[in-house]
């Protein structure tokens, strides 16, 4: 037995609209209370998973709008399963950290409530489609909370002009994968001759010709790299980071950067393994560009939160690595880096908050330093977050970038070389936040104050499930391992294709 | 109880600690417990270590070595990572060595520290090194030997930057880390070259295919084991990856006597003796081994002659023990060096201990220049400090002697070029005399300075004002560390046990391996070396030419340490500095390793980061690409807006072209 | 008589109501001009509607009569309104709403 997948999708929201026309506490009541559900819903699921279902469990598969074989689908399986649990523990542990801060008064306060709620609907929503079209309406609506967000709660001045870049660059993306999305719909169609159809299980019976694959493939990754962000289309990142209140951007950076890795693994490289193939070294030249390129400008700059936002880039260089070293080691280290990425940069958002707020509320690395002493249970909690973004190996984020090295190095040894000179950069920058923001001398303004009980009931939670993954991996590289493997393996059976290039390790 | 459980608990222990240490943080500054419980934890674990290692003696030999899983830890794809441990007896001589010398250390520390604010931190620590430890020696693949050679780094770390208000330390710290992180991924990447032919990473299933890989896959294999190495050389500070070992003498010195003498820094020695069976199917790799060993011990063995800080000199003399050892394992001595390791871990650790203590008596300096005459105010300390310094200059009967005497023996063995070795190897054993006793004679000899001059009055000394004996900054007194009270061992019970017992194991530790006499370590590390292809028989004449020639270069270089520093007053030294001029600038400079590494790593990196955030950003990124696309949109956008002029009559106007044409299209059309 | 003729009379009609919402500038004589081009609309309907024998171009007549009485009342309220604002009356000087 079990439940359709839409009211865990539909509840987050559902809640925080009830809590919109109540008064008073009951709007963050109730949000809180719709994300635990959810949350409680996620951890049910994955004790339900079945390992021995190869495919896509507990569908939801209703025709949505029949003129255009758009279908309201929704599924799970080993490739979202954990992203899903990922996204609602993030926002339930973020909905209480934002419910300990004014938002403003009145309507402003639950408004942002309901745009919170909203996004991790949306989040949910694209995590679980299973229709190219309801994807991609996901994959947009996502963004559209959080340009509220950083809109009206951002810093003053700057806001509007951020958000409005931010908007206008990521809806470039978004109009190049509509249209390719389109195009694979309708393609798709008449290769077959049957009707118009957007379920992604549709779409893959028909492999697109080898030349319309590529346009399609080049829009896609446009799409997705400007989203996660990737180096070099990461402009609007640095902007968007300020602006963004910090709970808000915890989950931002958390998961949504995830959902375009995610994308490229559920729609891009299953449904186009031949483009896959051939545009391979360019997205893996790309993701190390990225992890590079990423670590030098997290160890330069001293706003920390760009330091968190050029890590994430450069992870998410990782994860790309992972996805198109299009094997199966490759692929699930990429999807459990997702994860470990998300559990990781959210409680150092954390982290960066009430360091800020120990600081005289800057934000800058050089007013920070010396609190450890005072704090040492902060500064603690702030250690293992810090061995863990850097991948020390014990951590998650080891077993993920193992895994993921591990592919590269199947693909080619030069490419897992280059790419672990980013394991050594990442532990100089996260060494050095950590060194500068709580060891060293004490900052000008800096007031030295332990973690309050509410602080931790926020960040303790995650720096747990850090550990907990740490000891035992093994739960969802488990899970994940037969669907992971199996989206990739058209294009990993068209690497193999040509005269056994070189026999696998077994 | 089987070794296996004894070896788990045995692991359980220092982790119990760690946590048991890290709740009672709050406890007061005067309140000792912490260290004891620490000490305690240690206690237990060394005790099953024993348990471990009596219930392995007494199985078969054929059964000595056993895997005990505890649960799948990474089990997917194309890899096997459980957690498990591999218990034999290469692995139970590190057990006992790792955590009998940790539980002196420990008890050491409990009195050394005391008065440190940090003290409740400094035992989880310390409790935390000896878990990741035991967890790298216990491994029984190549993940979790990863995992417990990271946890080393970490704890190591830790422990450097451990007075992290001074940024000497925390530089240190970041310094010794992320050398270490380049160990971690030359041991990641090697295990991958290894993983792709065997298909496991389970160590014993490895070694079944060793031969095979030998015959079948000799570069890769070649290119992993050297890959190997470079975990190996950064965590044992061989050239060109030991510029950070020096560095590490920031930390406490109870740290310099446990991770980066006795313990942590033997850990590449084990990583190529557990290895021994890849390492003996690639004569390159194992090749590679010997010489960075001897160019080790040789460079580091004349730094130690010219550096002026009293636990660096130390630090140094590791680096070229550890040399030896490498050299060994890497030639096929591998009991040689298993022993030449656990030899070092007790003198090298006293050694440090001694030295702590005069350091304490100085008040916090290191510095050798000022040290003087400590030989009455403090005769414990100078005994302790006599027994290392005849064990590591090789002196007989002391344990130094048997040991290095059988690692070059062997190479006398193998002959061809490995002669080079043995003479290299003699060469800086003399040079070892020389500087350990150039220490002790300035230290301890000659008319006392004020300190000792005080201590022999009963006071023991403290700077007016603390400072950082590196820079000399002013200490941040805020958070009191280091603390202001100092501890000799003359004057605490703990310190005195812990220094007393490893001086009795420094004289009398060569017992279990000394020439035709005793074989005890040789049978009992034999099951985890039976399987090596290397056999050396030394012959009579190589045998007793190498021993007399070791006495001999010791007693001549402790002779010409006398004749300099004791009795002439270091002017012979001077006037050799004056002829020598380029030559001791090289050795002052260490060789010019960090300079180099300077300029070939790290300006090219901050070059790189700085263009990345002041120009490519600014240019590119948010030039071409953001203002790229945001142009166009808002370039659209802007004709767009044109059109909307306002005037209706321009739309009516449009309006009815618009429809004209489209009229117009269907009438064409049809 | 041959629908041409009808036809004829409805495009010179249309022609000269949009000659006039194009010309003139007065919002009076401009919504008359919109009056001439939706009755040339209708002709046309009823005129088909007659060639077709059934009522249905009749219906669409009737309906835009209707559409074009609600346009006449709203287009007169807007004068009257800019009138009482003393606004100019002239559509070229009301474009308060240009992009």
């Amino acid at each position: 037995m079990s439940l359709p997948l839409s009211i865990p999708l539909w509840l987050p929201v559902a809640a925080a609209f009830a809590g919109l026309l109540l008064p008073g506490v009951a709007t963050r009541a109730l949000t809180i209370l719709g994300a635990a559900l959810t949350f409680v819903w996620s951890l049910w699921a994955i004790a339900d998973f079945d390992r021995a279902v190869h495919g896509l469990q507990n569908v939801t598969d209703e025709l949505w709008i029949s003129q255009l074989g758009i279908h309201y689908k929704l599924g799970i399986d080993g490739l979202n399963l954990f992203l899903i649990a990922l996204t609602a523990f993030l926002w339930l542990i973020c909905a209480i950290w934002a419910a300990r801060k004014a938002w403003g008064t009145g309507h402003k306060d639950k408004l942002f409530f309901f745009f919170f709620a909203l996004a991790e609907s949306a989040v949910l929503g694209a995590l679980m489609a299973q229709d190219l079209a309801l994807f991609i309406l996901f994959f947009d609506l996502m963004l559209i909370p959080f340009l509220f967000i950083g809109g009206i709660w951002g810093p003053e001045g700057t806001r509007v002009p951020a958000m409005l870049k931010l908007f206008i660059y990521t809806l470039v993306g978004s109009l190049l994968m509509l249209a390719a999305a389109i195009a694979t719909g309708v393609m798709a169609a008449d290769q077959s001759g049957g009707a118009l159809s957007f379920a992604l299980s549709d779409l893959r019976q028909n492999v697109l010709p080898k030349g319309s694959q590529d346009w399609i493939f080049l829009f896609f990754a446009a799409a997705f790299l400007v989203k996660m962000p990737m180096f070099p289309l990461h402009g609007w990142m640095p902007d968007g980071y300020r602006t963004i209140p910090l709970p808000a951007l915890a989950v931002f950076s958390g998961v949504l950067s995830k959902v375009a890795a995610y994308g490229f693994l559920r729609i891009v490289v299953s449904l186009y393994p031949d483009a896959s193939v051939h545009f391979q070294d360019l997205m893996l030249i790309l993701a190390l560009c990225s992890i590079l390129y990423g670590s030098a400008m997290a160890f330069t700059t001293t706003e920390t939160r760009l330091i968190l936002g050029y890590s994430s880039v450069a992870q998410l260089g990782f994860i790309v690595l992972g996805v198109f070293a299009l094997n199966g080691d490759g692929a699930q280290g990429a999807i459990f880096q997702m994860i470990n990425h998300g559990l990781v940069v959210a409680p150092a958002f954390v982290v960066v908050a009430y360091l800020a707020g120990r600081a005289g509320g800057s934000e800058d690395l050089r007013d920070m330093g010396g609190i450890a002493f005072r704090a040492p249970v902060l500064a603690a909690l702030f250690l293992i977050v810090t061995f863990a973004t850097l991948a020390m190996p014990g951590s998650a984020n080891f077993a993920g970038e193992f895994l993921i090295l591990l592919g590269a190095f199947q693909h080619s040894i030069a490419i897992a070389a280059i790419a672990s000179i980013g394991v050594i950069l990442a532990s100089v920058y996260a060494l050095r936040f950590f060194v500068r923001a709580v060891q060293n001398r004490v900052g000008p303004e800096v007031a030295s104050r332990e973690l309050s009980l509410t602080e931790g009931l926020v960040l303790v939670p995650l720096v747990g499930m850090i550990l907990f993954f740490a000891v035992y991996p093994q739960l969802a590289l488990h899970r994940g391992e037969a669907t992971i493997t199996r989206s990739v393996q058209p294009a990993a059976a068209l690497i193999d294709a040509p005269p056994a290039t070189e026999a696998s390790a077994k | 109880m089987s070794p296996t459980t004894a070896a788990w608990l045995a692991l359980a222990f220092p982790l119990a600690g760690t946590i048991i240490n890290a709740l009672l943080y709050r406890t007061g500054r005067t309140s000792r417990l912490t260290g004891y419980v620490g000490t305690a934890a240690l206690a237990l674990s060394f005790a099953f270590a024993i348990v471990a290692f009596l219930s392995l003696q007494g199985r078969d030999p054929e059964h000595r070595q056993i895997v005990s899983t505890l649960y799948d830890y990474a089990v997917t794809g194309s890899i096997d990572a459980r957690m498990a441990i591999l218990v034999d007896p290469l692995s139970v001589l590190m057990l006992l060595v790792v955590t009998g010398v940790s539980m002196l250390i420990h008890l050491y520390s409990v009195a050394y520290m005391g008065g440190d604010r940090g003290y409740a931190r400094f035992f989880a620590y310390l409790n935390f090194f000896v878990f990741s430890m035991l967890l790298l020696v216990l491994a029984s693949n190549f993940v979790l030997l990863v995992i417990g050679w990271a946890f080393v780094t970490a704890a190591s770390t830790l422990l450097i930057s451990f007075w992290y208000r001074r940024q000497t330390a925390t530089r240190a710290g970041v310094k010794s880390f992320v050398i270490n992180v380049l160990g971690d991924i030359g041991i990641i990447l090697g295990t991958f070259f290894i993983l792709r032919h065997t298909g496991t990473l389970d160590f014993l299933g490895t070694f079944a295919q060793a031969q095979e890989l030998g015959a079948q896959h000799q570069a890769d294999l070649t290119a992993g084991l050297i890959l190997l190495l470079v975990g190996a050389f950064a965590k044992s500070a061989q050239i060109p990856l030991h510029t950070w070992l020096p560095d590490a003498m920031e930390g406490p010195t109870p740290v310099s006597a446990l991770i980066h003498a006795a313990t942590m820094v033997t850990a590449g020695v084990y990583l190529i003796a557990r290895m021994h069976p890849l390492f003996e199917q690639s004569a390159t790799a194992a090749n590679v081994g010997a010489i960075v060993g001897v160019v080790t011990l040789l460079v580091a063995a004349t730094i130690g002659l010219v550096v002026t800080d009293l636990k660096r000199i130390i630090a140094y003399s590791t680096m070229s023990q550890i040399g030896y050892m490498i050299m060994a394992v890497s030639t096929g001595a591998y009991v040689a060096g298993m022993f030449h390791l656990m030899t070092h871990a007790f003198f090298k650790a006293l050694l440090f201990m001694a030295a702590g203590s005069v350091i304490s008596a100085m008040g916090g300096e290191q510095n050798l220049d000022r040290m003087r005459g400590f030989r009455k105010a403090m005769p414990f300390t100078y005994g302790c400090f006599v027994i290392g310094g005849l064990a590591l200059a090789g002196i007989p009967p002391f344990s130094g002697f048997f040991s290095k005497d059988e690692i070059l023996l062997v190479q006398a063995q193998i002959g061809g070029w490995h002669w080079i070795l043995y003479v290299v190897g003699y060469l800086a054993a003399f040079l070892t005399a020389i500087y350990t006793w150039r220490m002790i004679f300035r230290a301890f000899w000659g008319e006392p300075n004020e300190q000792a001059r005080e201590l022999e009055h009963g006071h023991l000394w403290h700077a007016p004002q603390p400072t950082n004996p590196a820079t000399g900054e002013v200490e941040d007194t805020d958070v009191g560390f280091p603390g202001p009270e100092h501890h000799i061992a003359e004057r605490e019970g703990p310190m005195k046990l812990a220094m007393g017992t490893l001086a009795f194991l420094a004289t009398i530790g060569g017992i279990v391996l000394i020439p035709k006499t005793t074989t005890w370590l040789d049978d009992f590390l034999e099951p985890t070396f039976a399987n090596s292809s290397v056999v050396h028989h030394a012959s009579n004449g190589k045998l007793w030419l190498g021993l007399a020639l070791g006495a001999a270069l010791g007693l001549a270089g402790i002779f010409i340490a006398y004749k300099i520093w004791a009795t002439g007053d270091g002017r012979a030294a001077l006037h050799l500095r004056e002829r020598l001029a380029g030559v001791h600038r090289l050795f002052v400079n260490k060789w010019y390793f960090d300079e180099i590494i300077g300029w070939l790593i790290v300006r090219p990196a901050s070059w790189f980061g700085r263009f990345a955030q002041q120009t490519f950003e600014r240019i590119v990124v948010n030039g071409v690409f953001v203002g790229g696309s945001t142009g166009v949109v808002r370039a659209g956008s802007a004709a767009v807006r044109a059109l909307q002029s306002g005037f209706l009559r321009a739309y009516a106007a449009l309006l009815l072209v618009g429809a004209a044409a489209v009229i117009l299209y269907f009438l064409l059309q049809s | 008589m041959s629908i041409t003729w009808y036809l004829c009379l409805s495009a010179l009609v249309f022609s000269l109501g949009a000659a006039g919402v194009l010309t003139r500038r007065n919002p009076l004589v401009v919504l008359l001009c919109l009056e001439l081009m939706l009755n040339a609309g209708n002709l046309a309907l009823v005129a088909f509607s007659r060639m077709w024998g059934n009522g249905d171009g009749q219906v669409f007549a009737i309906i835009v009569m209707v559409v074009a009485a609600c346009e006449v009342a709203i287009g007169l309220g807007l004068v009257v309104a800019i009138f009482r604002r003393r606004l100019p009356v002239d559509v070229d000087e009301l474009r308060e709403l240009h992009g």
